[in-house]
């Protein structure tokens, strides 16, 4: 029981991953073919029915899955990519440089995702999949710098990194063989829930057209077409619903889970 | 900020356990000076909205109609889109004569006219009542002024100078009287002055037209909010039979389903035309009057005739045969709208059925593509943020992807995006639009237009069609010209624009049909409230 959490949330993580995993290997049917029979029950051909134009509810939530962990994988690769070493290098500064640094974040913390993409698109010309990642990785920078650096403090007012100063590495050598390793259990944790906000976004942004163009499938999108049939035809918003629900609960348990098992003494004062 | 709240929140807990009643300036006051006080605010608020309430008699009404599309600028000569004439014809300008709900043409600031016997020369007799909103008159000045104007000023889109070309001069007989001379007989002019090109000005307004439109209707501009909406009060110097509303709020909506549930929950009076058609059941109470009528508006899958690809025949003849109109008519716009077959709608004089043109076969369309000689077909179909085109993108880009084409979407922002991007740089392959001007076949004679479309016999056909001395030969060879536009498969005409009107049961003088660019709502009535 002491690890429920953990393991309730990497279950339906492995669940969003398997389903994106299957998608890549087999379809019921391609998730884009229209026709017959529209708005369909489930049936032999269509285990979960038909949409508006009669493509496969069963299909397109399975390559929504790919959508969904592409834009999460890349959008806090950039976040991580980016904040991180950010983070360490104003843990590591003093004075106008840290300031400047962490003022940055704040000021980008406080500008929006949703504006960013609607920038991204306009800048582009139109809104895709690269708009969405692009804008919620830019966002989700401040949050990885913040919790990377508070880390990196701590460590760097360690005895053995002292040390390593007296003997003359600099913070390129300390930051990687002392400070990336011990706050590598922080970045992992922030990552999770940082992906929990991506899913949770790229279906935002889906779902105001700002996201995945018409032809990809994506929860989010899919929420936003099944709108006029929310009363006759509700599983068309309810199936996409409850995997959004369940991949970005999945994602934040996960995150909790590992920080209680990587950080125990966080655990305690949470507590 | 969730740990801020639960904090504030156990402190008000303990303050408010302690005998003490909580205000969010943090101070603790005691709860029967508290209690006195609202109950001496309650009792003084409650005799005032009383006093106001009970002598108030009912007002006229300010009817708001949601629309799916909102203007950049409020002048319809200078700047597209339908949004403009949508609020702003016959409800705020008049023309010499306007097309009636049936597409008739009836007249209006002109009260008669009469047409020379070889089809040169219109004579105008103007309402000698006439005034614009400013009280200037509407004389035969003011009308040469206007129409002048779409000649002159070089910021006039060129669709609407096109429209005046066949004119050669303009007479003022007397203050009621104009003349106009033209070049050669055109049976489309007085259509084509039945629209924005013939909108008549107040003289004195022409330089701030963009944002201060001044017109002789029975409605005068109140407030513009870009992007949100248009304000139109009741213009009460009104030179004819004036409305009885108190005005109409023009409220724009992005978002169909949004529009859907403003009018369900009592936002708005009148939808323009429902976007989410397969939401209509919604409206089947006696709180609601669903009116399903026909439209000028052809949605098309436009081609760019310049690409290379779509250059060929074959190739636009495949993809025409690749795509099932009649179905993806009834998966994406719930099987409302006639299927047209060519850029003619059923209330033009000169239309015939040629939906059948181009039956879904994609062995047919295979064997034309394969005929052709390109392989690996890959389009960009670039559209718009309206309702129906991602529905449609997406039904398309699947049954061609069936015989071979690969098409890549890309959503573009309606209007200036999409303007900009596929209209101005033609920087596009396909797209899908809905043309909502009324006889607007004649584009696919203008070569200088988005689509780069110029075939001869087309235009000769529609030049011949605007000169024939009588009706029986223009009918007959407009009909010609959109054969030859569908055997060319020029574009590929997917479905006619049903015209969906949703009022509140109370409301009435809305007209079912769209054949104008304009919201007419100048016979509209509701009972005060």
């Amino acid at each position: 029981m002491k690890r429920a959490v953990l393991w309730a949330g990497a279950t339906l993580v492995a669940l969003v991953v398997l389903a994106c995993l299957v998608s890549v290997a087999w379809l019921p049917t391609d998730p884009n073919t229209v026709g017959t029979p529209t708005l369909a029950p489930p049936s032999a051909d269509h285990p979960l029915g038909t949409d508006n134009l009669g493509r496969d509810l069963a299909a397109r939530l399975l390559v929504g899955a790919r959508s969904c962990l592409l834009v999460g994988v890349v959008a806090v690769s950039i976040g991580a990519v980016i904040g991180v070493p950010l983070g360490i290098i104003a843990g590591g500064s003093r004075g106008v440089a840290a300031t400047v640094l962490m003022r940055g974040a704040d000021i980008v913390y406080a500008f929006p995702a949703l504006l960013l993409a609607i920038l991204l698109a306009a800048a582009r010309g139109h809104a895709s999949t690269f708009t969405a990642m692009a804008a919620i990785g830019l966002s989700t920078i401040p949050a990885f710098m913040r919790v990377t650096r508070s880390a990196a403090v701590d460590v760097l007012a360690q005895d053995y990194v002292m040390a390593a100063r007296g003997a003359g590495f600099g913070l390129g050598h300390i930051a990687l063989r002392h400070v990336l390793p011990n706050v590598a259990p922080v970045v992992l944790v922030q990552s999770s829930s940082a992906f929990g906000v991506a899913i949770l976004a790229e279906a935002s942004l889906s779902y105001l057209g700002l996201g995945t163009p018409p032809t990809t499938p994506s929860w989010g999108r899919m929420i936003y077409e099944a709108q006029s049939f929310v009363y006759s035809d509700i599983q068309l918003a309810a199936l996409p619903g409850i995997c959004i629900a369940a991949a970005v609960l999945g994602f934040n348990l996960l995150g909790d889970g590992l920080r209680d098992l990587l950080d125990p003494t966080l655990r305690e004062i949470t507590r | 900020m969730l740990c801020l709240h639960s904090s504030t929140g156990a402190l008000v807990d303990r303050a408010l356990d302690s005998g003490a009643t909580y205000n969010p300036y943090g101070r603790i006051m005691r709860t029967t000076a508290a209690r006195v006080v609202a109950a001496t605010i309650s009792a003084v608020l409650t005799v005032v909205l009383t006093a106001c309430g009970g002598t108030s008699a009912p007002a006229d009404r300010q009817l708001v109609v949601g629309v799916s599309t909102s203007p950049s600028s409020l002048d319809p000569t200078t700047a597209d889109g339908a949004a403009i004439s949508q609020a702003l014809l016959y409800n705020v300008y008049e023309t010499l004569v306007k097309i009636n709900d049936t597409g008739d043409i009836v007249p209006l600031l002109a009260k008669e006219w009469s047409v020379s016997p070889d089809g040169t020369s219109y004579t105008f007799e103007l309402q000698p009542r006439a005034t614009f909103a400013s009280g200037a008159p509407v004389d035969s000045h003011a009308v040469i002024a206007s129409l002048q104007r779409i000649i002159d000023d070089p910021a006039v889109l060129p669709i609407l100078k096109k429209k005046m070309e066949p004119v050669s001069s303009m007479t003022a007989v007397d203050a009621d009287t104009v003349q106009v001379q033209l070049n050669q007989p055109s049976n489309s002019w007085l259509f084509d002055i039945a629209e924005r090109a013939g909108i008549i000005m107040d003289p004195n307004s022409h330089a701030n037209a963009a944002s201060q439109p001044q017109g002789s209707g029975p409605f005068r501009l109140d407030n513009w909010t870009q992007g949100d909406e248009i304000k139109l009060v009741r213009n009460s110097s009104y030179w004819g039979t004036g409305t009885k509303l108190a005005g109409i709020t023009f409220r724009k909506y992005a978002d169909p389903n949004a529009m859907n549930a403003a009018m369900l929950s009592g936002e708005l009076d009148i939808i323009s035309n429902v976007a989410a058609p397969e939401a209509l059941s919604q409206f089947s109470d006696k709180r609601f009057t669903v009116l399903e009528g026909t439209s000028t508006g052809e949605i098309i899958l436009a081609y760019n005739h310049a690409s290379p690809a779509l250059s060929n025949l074959q190739v636009r003849q495949a993809i025409n045969y690749a795509i099932d109109r009649k179905a993806l008519r009834d998966s994406v716009w719930a099987g409302k709208g006639e299927l047209i077959g060519s850029m003619v709608a059923p209330t033009d004089p000169w239309y015939q059925d040629l939906s059948g043109e181009y039956p879904y076969d994609p062995a047919k369309a295979r064997e034309l593509l394969a005929a052709s000689g390109i392989t690996d077909l890959n389009l960009r179909l670039r559209i718009p943020t309206l309702p129906y085109a991602p529905g449609a993108a997406s039904y398309i880009t699947s049954q061609l992807a069936e015989v071979g084409i690969t098409a890549t979407v890309d959503q573009l922002e309606f209007p200036a995006t999409w303007v900009q991007t596929v209209m101005v740089e033609r920087n596009y392959d396909m797209t899908i639009i809905s043309h909502t001007e009324s006889r607007d076949i004649a584009n696919f004679a203008n070569p200088g237009y988005y689509w780069n479309y110029n075939n001869t016999a087309v235009q000769e056909s529609i030049a011949a069609a605007n000169v024939a001395p009588t009706t029986a030969e223009r009918d007959q060879l407009m009909a010609q010209a959109a054969k030859l536009i569908s055997d060319d498969a020029a574009a590929d005409f997917l479905w006619l624009l049903p015209n969906l009107v949703v009022t509140t049961s109370d409301v009435t003088g809305v007209g079912a049909n769209a054949v104008s660019l304009s919201f007419d709502m100048t016979a509209a009535a509701a009972p005060p409230k």
